[in-house]
């Protein structure tokens, strides 16, 4: 078995595994009862899904696909700050 | 099991959860919730391109969906009221 | 050629360790009763489903020969995501938490003990 053929085979293993875990964290990101778990579970689910794009990238031998991953992750981080910048300036009343 | 068919039924499981992102996010009373959902529909969107295979779109939809979009929303929502009044 | 298999071969234990963190953290994520709880699921999943998958995914970029000359390009993103999720990812739940905290968004449900509010009301009353 040449590494080609390994590297395929295993990808499609993990294939549906991966998208299982989206699936329960979008619940958790749909019916979430407050607003920080909502925000917790989008993190959390685009944090693996950034993983998951540079695996596909493998997958598909196309290696163009890469940079995606590093703009999801940073720009993810800033609507995480926003919420909590929200969130924290209704306390202090500004 | 062929790696279209598998493609394809990601694209179909994404469509269903950016659709029903999008069916709450309309009926929402709570602003800020309703932003969360709009983003949760931009995150699937944005695999949905990555998936039909492009990162030229995938690279200008993110910040402007993911990053600017909420924030805008955010602002204008801290200039005036978070939920939406009854009628 | 062997030090090729080797490198696939470690990259592809990272990688399932990542899948397997990653899907006890969903899991976690959905069952966990309060936020404050939850916010350990979802450091399992940043860190072990986010982190440690990318690590596998640039050693596995470097041993697959098939990619051809780009997959140099393709290991060193890999490489500098993984380094990026590892400092932001704790910086926005950290965030995250103290924000939820000091608004009083989230609220503890089964709330046993919580000396930081005890800690706050001590200095508002000296």
């Amino acid at each position: 078995m040449s590494i080609e053929a390994h590297v395929t085979t295993f990808i499609l293993v993990m294939f549906p595994i991966y998208i299982l875990a989206f699936i329960l964290y979008a619940i958790r990101a749909l019916k979430g009862p407050t607003i920080p778990d909502t925000v917790l579970a989008i993190d959390a689910m685009t944090y693996d899904l950034a993983a998951f794009l540079v695996v596909l990238a493998i997958f598909f031998r196309s290696p163009v696909l890469t940079p995606v991953a590093i703009v999801l992750a940073l720009w993810v981080y800033a609507l995480d700050i926003y919420v909590a910048k929200y969130l924290e300036a209704k306390e202090m009343g500004g | 099991m062929t790696p279209e068919t598998l493609t394809l039924g990601v694209l179909a499981v994404l469509g269903l959860l950016s659709m029903i992102a999008t069916y709450l996010a309309v009926i929402e009373r709570d602003m800020l919730k309703a932003i969360l959902f709009s983003a949760i529909q931009s995150t699937s969107y944005a695999f949905i391109y990555y998936l039909l295979m492009a990162p030229d779109i995938v690279l200008v939809y993110v910040p402007v969906a993911i990053g600017l979009y909420p924030a805008i929303i955010l602002f204008l929502i801290k200039k005036t009221e978070r939920f939406e009044s009854e009628e | 050629m062997d030090f090729n298999w080797l490198i696939v071969l470690v990259g592809e234990v990272l990688v399932a360790v990542g899948v397997l963190c990653d899907v006890i953290a969903a899991i976690g994520l959905l069952r966990f009763p309060n936020f404050y709880v939850r916010l350990h699921a979802a450091t399992v999943g940043t860190i072990g489903g986010a982190f440690v998958p990318l690590i596998g995914a640039s050693l596995i970029a470097i041993g697959c020969e098939f990619l051809g000359g780009y997959r140099w390009f393709m290991a060193g993103s890999a490489l500098i995501t993984a380094i990026l999720i590892l400092i932001l990812a704790p910086a926005g739940s950290h965030a995250l938490a103290r924000a939820a905290y000091r608004s009083r968004a989230a609220i503890v449900q089964p709330k046993i003990v919580d000396h930081l509010e005890e800690d706050r009301v001590e200095d508002r009353g000296e």
